[in-house]
């Protein structure tokens, strides 16, 4: 017997393996077919069931028990289910991996510090005493010089000068950075049932996606839409504002732009901007968005998304745009055309 | 895992044990080897089935997974019991979290055990046994690297399927029902097969062949051609099923095609689960021989004062010992009380012709004359003859049965046991009880089934080449979806049609294409006396 240590980490590694498996089947799921809200917030664990496996083998039983199918391959399923939780962040980790997305953070962090300080050491001189400590060290000192000798009836403790200590502040400095994200909707197009499902899926990853990038609590997101004027709506409100006829969709770049440059810090703070419509603008409309975007929102926003949903012949915002911004690193210009293209859409915006 | 030599206090309680089981009573012991472990350390083992090293695969990862989850949940506890792993020498690991009175008990409980695993009649014990699962580790871990990863992994879940199919002490284990001119590949098989063949002459084979008695010695031409008829019958894969043979793995280890890594797994699985065979057949026996032991071993140390805590023993020992209705029967309850109540028939002159012919009832309850044999030595000659089937046929009586609580249920289960009113002889408000007698009979049927389907191999050479598995059918269903992935990881272990003929269906998985077809479906006596006339156990 020459085994030290007994463990089953390599077997516990094949097991993971296969969970893994799991997990990303789930996350292809959730991209290309699910609804991310059904995860939770970004709080909690996330709990993750599937089938539990078994080898299969002769057995007695009912087949009418539970839901488990048998398996064509492999080990096979058995009746029970087999659950795990996995936290918020570590889904979205997968997710980005999956999809290739770029850490964001990246973007706004070392720009500005928050500096605070925290009182982790100390020394001989200042002005909060370290009562402990420097009790301690007067008690050692009077130990020493036969003061403290409790056995011969001395209890004597010096308290010297140079047995001080002082705690002392230690400045920290944590990057200091927050995101406001732009959701703009043309409330002009038919926006119902297949529409504004896949909008809703787009936006609900994007939201997800750049709360866990910077952290829920530094990320705001605001919302837009616009017929021939534009208007700043509740959350809430984004998907359910009726059509109130005319289209001019400037007006909202227009409004966005001025909205991000009067109420935010630039230097500080991070600019995404995601239009969703259907493509149906006037050319001359068009060419406005395209100067607004090059010379009110380019310098200082992150990304710009512009998102046909599911365009029509009419279509034709993106292809304008493309003219001055295909190659751009900034502004993103894609067609949602059907559910199987969100994973893409995704993908456009943020690679 | 580190030797009990680092720890004093239980080296010195190995020593006190030791000399008690051997110098006192006498035991005869392997070897034995004790190591203490971490508590994770210790699940590990109970995974890899009391291995220090497994090969790795899905189903321990998944296991220790879910072990640590429990612990980390408060699900599970601690773990104080003992595991042994028998032999010569002995391996037996301890928990360190225990205190050292539950380790003392733990040792004195592992005497019990490597005693029984000498001497018992299914003869248990070899040489090396961890030491050759060691090596066996070590060849399938080589055998992954030459195999490729999603290969291995494949054929080690498709051999997990097998394990269920694993009785090499069944009436139709592999020597009695496949003659074979080749070895077996276990090498303790080889082992005895050697002894059973040992020269009687110390320096000459040949003279050795002279001397040694044969059948045919009255007629060479007989014997010759009994030879001839033999090979004969052989067919050219070098066996023949002459029976339905129920060790189905054992079969495939040894004539499944299969390169030397995928034989190098089933050599693994069927070597580390075989052993659960001999367990199961002896449960009772083997878990109340170590009771039996552990306790006459830990009131000598309380005695002594060698150990502390006999208050907390007792209460262990209590928390082990209770008395389960019979469908949950405790075996360290049951096997114990019996054993004393064996020791006190024989102490009684109780195990005698006298005995059984006395007519006179009132001279039969006041019996004790002692028939001046050891107790003990009789105790011993059971171990050496009986399994579990044959102990509770020859000594569980009904006023046991009684005694044991074996036939009181708690009123809660009744409704999943299907018992009427007039089962029911005697019921208070937590429990009934019921008929004592046909209590007996239920606990021996377990040891036809073990709750598990009886499954056989009756042909080899089922449409073209294939295995024809029979279910010799007990009144209950198998479990219909897990047929086809069975009978596909046979398919891929066997590398050939695979069928089951299971109530009156045959299900047939050949060229990855699965059929159920409804058939008539023979008797099992019919299937077994067809072989043995030589004849196709089935014909569609």
């Amino acid at each position: 017997m020459t085994e030290d240590k007994i463990n089953s980490s390599d077997s516990e590694g094949i097991f993971n393996d296969f969970i893994r498996e799991r997990l990303d089947d789930m996350i292809e799921n959730i991209i290309s077919e699910g609804d991310m809200s059904t995860l939770g917030g970004r709080e909690s664990e996330i709990i993750v069931e599937t089938d539990d496996i078994q080898p299969p083998r002769f057995t007695y039983g009912d087949d009418q028990e539970g839901q488990g199918g048998s398996g064509d391959e492999g080990p096979g399923k058995e009746a029970g289910r087999l659950s795990f939780s996995v936290s918020y962040d570590v889904i979205m980790q997968l997710i980005a991996e999956k999809l290739k997305l770029p850490n964001l953070l990246k973007e706004g962090q070392g720009k500005i510090k928050e500096v605070s300080y925290e009182f982790k050491t100390y020394g001989t001189a200042g002005i909060i005493l370290d009562k402990k400590r420097t009790f301690k060290r007067a008690l050692k000192t009077s130990i020493a010089m036969n003061g403290y000798d409790p056995a011969n009836g001395r209890y004597n403790i010096l308290l010297r000068r140079k047995d001080r200590r002082f705690k002392l502040p230690e400045r920290v400095e944590t990057p200091r950075y927050k995101a406001v994200v732009f959701y703009i909707g043309d409330i002009s197009y038919s926006t119902y049932g297949e529409r504004l499902k896949l909008e809703k899926r787009v936006v609900n990853f994007i939201q997800r996606w750049i709360d866990y990038n910077y952290g829920a609590d530094k990320v705001e997101h605001r919302y837009f839409v616009h017929d021939s004027e534009a208007y700043e709506v509740m959350e809430d409100q984004f998907f359910n504002v009726s059509n109130a006829g005319g289209t001019r969709a400037s007006a909202v770049f227009d409004l966005v732009s001025q909205v991000a440059r009067n109420e935010y810090e630039i230097n500080t703070t991070n600019f995404f901007a995601f239009y969703f419509g259907d493509g149906e603008v006037f050319h001359d409309d068009a060419e406005e968005i395209m100067d607004l975007i090059e010379l009110s929102m380019l310098p200082f926003f992150s990304r710009i998304g512009v998102t046909e949903v599911k365009p029509s012949g009419m279509s034709q915002l993106v292809s304008i745009l493309e003219e001055r911004f295909e190659h751009d690193s900034i502004v993103r210009l894609t067609q949602l055309k059907d559910s199987s293209k969100v994973k893409k859409v995704i993908c456009d915006l943020f690679r | 895992m580190r030797s009990i030599a680092t720890d004093s206090e239980l080296k010195h309680l190995e020593q006190r044990i030791l000399y008690y089981a051997q110098d006192v009573f006498h035991r005869r012991l392997p070897e034995m080897r004790f190591f203490i472990l971490d508590p994770a350390e210790f699940a590990s083992l109970l995974h890899k089935r009391v291995y220090p090293k497994s090969p790795q695969n899905l189903w321990e990862g998944k296991e220790m997974i879910s072990t640590r989850y429990r612990v980390n949940s408060g699900q599970e506890s601690s773990l104080y019991y003992e595991v042994v792993q028998t032999g010569r020498p002995s391996y037996a690991y301890l928990n360190e979290t225990n205190s050292a009175m539950v380790q003392a008990s733990v040792m004195a409980h592992v005497v019990g055990h490597c005693e029984f695993s000498e001497i018992n009649i299914l003869h248990d014990s070899n040489d090396d046994r961890t030491e050759r699962v060691m090596y066996l580790v070590n060849r399938v871990n080589r055998s992954r690297l030459g195999m490729g990863e999603a290969h291995y992994r494949m054929y080690w879940n498709a051999a997990e399927s097998l394990v269920s199919l694993i009785a090499p002490n069944s009436q139709y284990n592999l020597p009695s029902s496949v003659d074979t001119d080749i070895l077996y590949s276990d090498p303790f098989e080889k082992e005895k097969e050697k002894e059973s063949s040992l020269l009687s002459f110390p320096y000459s084979y040949t003279l050795n062949q002279i001397i040694q008695k044969r059948d045919s010695d009255l007629n060479m031409v007989e014997f010759e051609n009994q030879r001839k008829a033999k090979n004969e019958t052989l067919s050219r894969r070098g066996y023949k099923l002459k029976a339905p043979c129920q060790d189905i793995m054992g079969f495939l280890r040894n004539f499944a095609p299969a390169s030397t890594g995928e034989r190098n797994i089933l050599d693994y699985l069927y070597t580390v689960n075989s052993t659960s065979d001999f367990v199961i057949r002896t449960q009772i026996m083997n878990e109340g021989w170590a009771m039996y032991w552990e306790h006459k071993i830990m009131k000598q140390l309380f005695e002594e004062r060698a150990c502390k805590g006999i208050v907390d023993y007792c209460k262990i020992f209590a928390g082990v010992c209770y008395p389960r209705p019979f469908y949950q029967r405790n075996p360290y309850h049951l096997g114990y009380y019996m054993w004393n109540h064996v020791e006190e028939l024989y102490r009684q002159g109780r195990v005698s012709l006298d005995f059984v012919e006395e007519t006179d009832l009132q001279k039969k309850v006041n019996w004790d004359k002692p028939s001046g044999k050891d107790p003990l030595q009789a105790m011993e000659h059971i171990i050496e003859t009986c399994t579990d089937y044959e102990f509770l046929r020859r000594f569980l009586t009904p006023e046991l049965i009684e005694e044991l609580h074996l036939n009181r249920i708690p009123k809660a289960h009744l409704p999943h046991l299907k018992l009427t009113a007039s089962d029911v002889v005697k019921e208070n408000k937590h429990y009934v009880w019921i008929e004592p007698v046909p209590v007996k009979d239920q606990m021996l049927n377990f040891f036809t089934h073990f709750h598990r389907p009886r499954i056989y191999l009756i042909d080899v050479d089922f449409l073209e080449g294939g295995l024809l598995l029979y279910h010799r059918d007990d009144g209950r269903p198998l479990r219909k979806k897990w047929i086809r992935p069975t009978l596909k990881n046979i398919n891929m272990v066997w590398k050939g049609p695979v069928s089951l003929l299971c109530e009156d269906n045959l299900y047939t998985l050949s060229s990855g294409k699965f059929n159920n077809t409804t058939v008539r479906c023979p008797d099992f006596e019919e299937v077994a006396e067809r072989m043995m006339d030589g004849k196709r156990p089935f014909v569609i």
